[in-house]
């Protein structure tokens, strides 16, 4: 997302005319604002053929594809927000340019309570979030809470759970009348309720489930920072408190404010937890209203495009302001220079920050499992009192059995298996080629790739769900309705996260190492199939995984572009719930989530390193 | 105002193998520079970090003037707010966040003043280290030596008992280093402040230190002026660090108060002084600095031949290595031109008040 933060500089393939402007602003490092002895190239001698025509025509196709992929869509989401016409039933021949669309839009109620609701839900989730991820932060990098790395490892696992799972879970657990929770309070004898259908509802588990993004920008800021900032101000006679108040805070500021930035964006295009806990008591958010639009017959496509475009401008806007946070002002990174961060002895009161980190993973860690496993494996979810609840003979795999008894489960799993290798491998590939030329090469236009490729952070699922839709409905060729469709706008919609770790990793390969290969006689291509590409595998790897693993929780753009041929196991998931079977939904979101741990467990093995905290990050941004 | 800090025997122990300082006792005078100085790891950044209280020590006492702030063994322990003294990073860590006269009015706010007080103590704290032009610049826009300064600001402010600065040059360019190490002495000197200088740069210790404390693996090897320092060294550890580089075994053969006579491996004997007295006959090392060997002839005793092995001509100097007393001795000589070609047959005279003799390590 912050491509703004790597250094673009090198001359691997070689461009005379590009020699000069590269030897003065090579290797700006940002990091440490001095430029480095090792940056600055000299000259070498140019192959015989036009490396520059062969640029010219490289970044000419990667522009070509980004705008096949992306710009396209985008371009058709706006037309379509700006015409009268429905574009299965009439043809685009007959497209008139309008704005009525947005005339109706802006003076619909529903859509006024839709964005109220969606403001709301995501402005209190992301104020619980920071409440708990800053603390979080703050309890495993500053105190001597016992069991900080495990409190910090299993903290992350919620980014890991999709949405909409997140959202069953809680569904089964606080429903007003047969919520879990409401079962064992009643058996308690205790009059309080729980009632998660409700925006409070859906701001209680944004905020729980996004804590742990805040925490992971945060944690890193207090980890980096040098620890003497905070020793100077003890010195000169400011309290713990004070330290904490005017040093330690306003110095990562500029790290809370964009994680609060980015889990705003991130929560504004959620489907899964305001479908599950909003609709049963008809809150409409901004996602889950575009959704109906187009599920109405005759469907309002063209609505449906400009509150899609509503929900894109106010994405896109909160961005921006995220990426100038982001650069503006960080004080935080000193390059090279390993702190050993400040710890505070909390004596006694580290068990009572030990108890609050307990309770969270309880609340956000055991108790939706628990939920799902009993909602799963129970004959009948009803549940007379707490006693019933350990009566083995209610148990069974039953719902299991239903589940895998309809042919259309396990068509929904091959279909997601298909768009989810699919998706990796057209992705991996169009990633490192976006990557490895923005990041390493002097070829034109490197600057327009990197920001359209960048382009889709501002752009939720499901909006891109409606732009692929507007762009492929109306085209004969029958393009629209195959996992090919599925496949691409998960790739447009995952780029910029997938190009971001393979260009962290890309980073790590020395530049050297690549010049040595090519003093050796070999050219661009044959020195990244020998050496780049061997050395960045594991980054490579991560980034394939991410995408597999994000296509296969994918909900918002599913919803427009499945067919009854291709339909995925999110969007099958989530017509379970909807048909109200609480059992065999719990049933399959567990399968889904078994499916979920092989895998990125399976990745870790072969990268032999901490992938999933990688992924986390890409993780938390998809609905 | 200015206090007396004294040490005895402190010790700081981290979980990991020996100790990072190990029974360091010394005392400094209200008003005096002393300056702590010795190879990278040796343990004088835990030493200052100790009598700031940013470290907690294992054993041992720190004392401004007379009060106890950190005595492990009757549980005492100072925190470092509560302390009153000035430190100065090796960082800096000037605060990002607020313009030069925010990070130096910071200390103040905690002490009860009026802000005509402040004011009027900031400005004299900035007019000192010369920064009054910068005071409401953000500090990021300030260049390191600057920065530097703002910190020795921020750190005098509030005219603490004690003013702590740990390698406060190290990240600044050498030309630089050395015009802020004679401003930093002559500002110190000015608020006379007591003060505790850690470096490892020999010059800055030097130029700095009313006394020069040298450590070596967590132990306080000698503690003097920088005359005594470089004429005096307490033991071979001192000698070698600052700078004598010939080191020649040899065998004690005769002792006369602090002087004596050592018998060389090829059995010419030179008078040396000795601190330590050794019984007759043990072995000993020779040091010998390159500028105490003295080339060409001179009279007195400690006269000898020796042969040019190999020069090493440096521009305004050239140094000799040669083959003398049955081992290698470095000789420099000042001067563009260098007189002697190799091989050639060279008078050497050591000065014995600057010839070192010390018993060898077992
Ligand atoms: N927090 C710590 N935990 C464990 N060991 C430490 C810690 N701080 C310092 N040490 C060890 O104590 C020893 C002394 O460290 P110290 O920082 O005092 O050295 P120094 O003399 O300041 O060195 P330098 O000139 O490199 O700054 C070193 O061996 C170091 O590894
Ligand atoms: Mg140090």
């Amino acid at each position: 997302m912050d491509t703004e933060a790597f250094p673009v500089s090198t001359n691997i393939i070689q461009f005379p005319q590009t020699w000069l402007a590269t030897a003065t602003q090579a290797g700006h490092d940002r990091a440490t604002r001095h430029p480095r002895p090792e940056d600055v190239h000299h000259p070498m001698p140019t192959p015989a053929t036009s490396p520059r025509l062969f640029s010219r025509a490289w970044s000419g196709l990667l522009l070509l594809i980004l705008t096949f992929l992306i710009v396209y869509p985008t371009g058709m989401l706006l037309l379509g927000a700006l015409t009268d016409a429905n574009p299965v039933v009439d043809g685009f021949a007959n497209m008139r340019l309008s704005l009525d669309n947005f005339a109706t839009v802006l003076a619909n109620p529903t859509v006024h309570a839709a964005l109220a609701n969606s403001l709301l839900a995501c402005a209190g989730g992301t104020a619980l979030a920071v409440i708990i991820g800053l603390f979080f932060a703050w309890i495993v990098v500053r105190t001597d809470t016992p069991f900080g790395g495990f409190i910090a490892a299993i903290g992350m696992l919620p980014l890991f759970v999709p949405p909409l799972v997140a959202g069953v879970a809680w569904a089964i657990l606080g429903s007003p009348k047969t919520g879990l929770l409401n079962t064992v309070l009643a058996s308690m004898g205790i009059g309080f309720r729980f009632d998660l259908y409700t925006l409070s509802g859906i701001i209680f588990v944004f905020g729980m489930y996004y804590a742990p993004y805040i925490y992971m920008f945060t944690a890193s800021a207090l980890r980096n920072m040098d620890p003497s900032l905070e020793e100077a101000a003890e010195i000169s006679g400011a309290s713990a408190f004070r330290t904490m108040f005017t040093i330690t805070f306003p110095l990562i500021l500029p790290a809370i404010v964009s994680g609060m930035l980015l889990s705003f964006i991130v929560m504004l295009g959620i489907y899964g937890v305001p479908a599950t806990l909003g609709a049963p008591a008809n809150i409409p958010v901004l996602t889950t209203y575009i959704f109906q639009l187009t599920s109405w017959s005759p469907p309002r496509y063209g609505t449906a495009a400009s509150v899609a475009m509503i929900l894109m401008l106010v994405t896109g806007a909160l961005v921006v302001i995220q990426q100038k946070v982001l650069s503006g002002r960080s004080y935080v990174t000193v390059a090279g220079k390993a702190f050993r961060p400040r710890t505070l002895r909390l004596g006694p009161w580290r068990w009572f920050t030990l108890a609050l980190a307990v309770i969270y993973l309880f609340v956000v860690v055991v108790l939706p499992t628990v939920a799902l496993l009993i909602a799963a494996f129970r004959k009948f979810l009803y549940i007379r009192n707490f006693d019933a609840l350990f009566d083995a003979k209610q148990y069974s795999w039953l719902h299991f059995d239903r589940l895998f008894s309809n042919p259309a489960t396990v068509d929904s799993i091959i279909n997601t298996m298909q768009v989810g290798i699919a998706t990796a491998l057209i992705g991996g590939v169009l990633a490192f080629a976006v990557g490895y030329t923005v990041a390493r090469t002097q070829a034109p236009w490197r600057r327009a790739i990197d920001v359209i490729a960048t382009v889709p952070v501002a752009i939720p699922g499901l909006v891109i769900g409606v732009a692929y839709l507007w762009a492929w409905i109306g085209l004969p060729g029958g393009f629209y309705g195959t996992i090919w469709i599925l496949a691409l706008a998960f790739v447009a919609r995952f780029l910029p996260d997938t190009v971001k770790v393979l260009t962290s990793s890309l980073m790590q390969i020395h530049r050297e190492l690549e010049e040595a290969a090519w003093l050796c006689g070999r050219g661009t291509l044959s020195t990244i199939a020998t050496i780049t590409l061997p050395l960045a595998r594991p980054g490579v790897i991560a980034a394939m995984t991410l995408l597999f693993v994000l296509s296969i929780r994918e909900l918002g753009s599913s919803l427009f572009l499945y067919s009854s041929q291709t339909m995925v196991m999110a969007v099958h998931l989530l017509s379970y719930y909807e048909g109200g079977n609480f059992s065999v939904t719990a049933a399959f979101s567990l399968v889904q989530m078994v499916l979920l741990a092989v895998l990125i467990g399976l990745t870790s093995l072969a990268t032999r390193r901490a992938t999933p905290m990688d992924a986390a990050s890409g993780l938390g941004r998809a609905g | 105002m200015s206090a007396e800090l004294a040490i005895r025997n402190l010790e700081k122990s981290f979980n990991t193998g020996k100790p990072a300082v190990d029974g360091v006792s010394f005392t400094i005078a209200p008003g005096e520079i002393v300056v702590l100085l010795g190879p990278s790891g040796c343990g004088k950044t835990t030493t200052l970090r100790c009598v700031a209280g940013l470290e907690h020590p294992t054993a041992g006492e720190i004392s401004l003037d007379g009060d106890l702030v950190s005595a492990p063994a009757k549980g005492i322990l100072t925190p470092p707010r509560a302390r009153n003294i000035g430190m100065v990073f090796q960082s800096y860590a000037v605060w990002p966040h607020m313009t030069v006269r925010q990070n130096v009015t910071y200390p103040l706010r905690t002490r009860g003043m009026t802000r005509a007080a402040m004011d009027a103590a900031v400005a004299e704290a900035l007019d000192l280290v010369d920064l009054a032009i910068y005071a409401d610049r953000p500090v990021t826009q300030l260049s390191g030596g600057q920065m530097q300064r703002v910190a020795l600001a921020r750190s005098m402010v509030y005219a603490p008992r004690l003013l702590l600065l740990d390698e406060p040059l190290s990240n600044l360019d050498a030309q630089l280093r050395l015009r802020l190490r004679d401003d930093l002495r002559r500002i110190i000197k000015r608020t006379g402040l007591t003060a505790l200088y850690v470096t490892h740069d020999q010059q800055e210790a030097v130029v700095l230190g009313d006394r020069i404390g040298v450590m070596q693996g967590g132990k306080l090897r000698q503690m003097a002026t920088p005359a005594e320092i470089y004429n005096r060294p307490a033991d071979q550890f001192v000698a070698e660090f600052t700078g004598a580089s010939s080191m020649l075994p040899c065998r004690l053969a005769r002792r006369d108060g602090e002087f004596g006579t050592v018998e060389m491996a090829d059995g010419s004997t030179v008078e040396a002084w000795m601190p330590a007295a050794p019984a007759i006959g043990t072995a000993m090392v020779l040091a010998i600095r390159p500028e105490n060997a003295l080339l060409g002839a001179a009279g007195g005793s400690n006269h000898f031949t020796a042969k040019v092995h190999a020069l090493r001509y440096q521009g305004t100097q050239t140094i000799y290595e040669l083959d003398a007393l049955g081992g290698r001795i470095e000789a420099l000589e000042l001067g563009t031109a260098a007189r002697h070609p190799q091989g050639s047959e060279v008078s050497l005279t050591l000065p014995p008040a600057l010839t070192w003799a010390y018993a060898a390590a077992v």
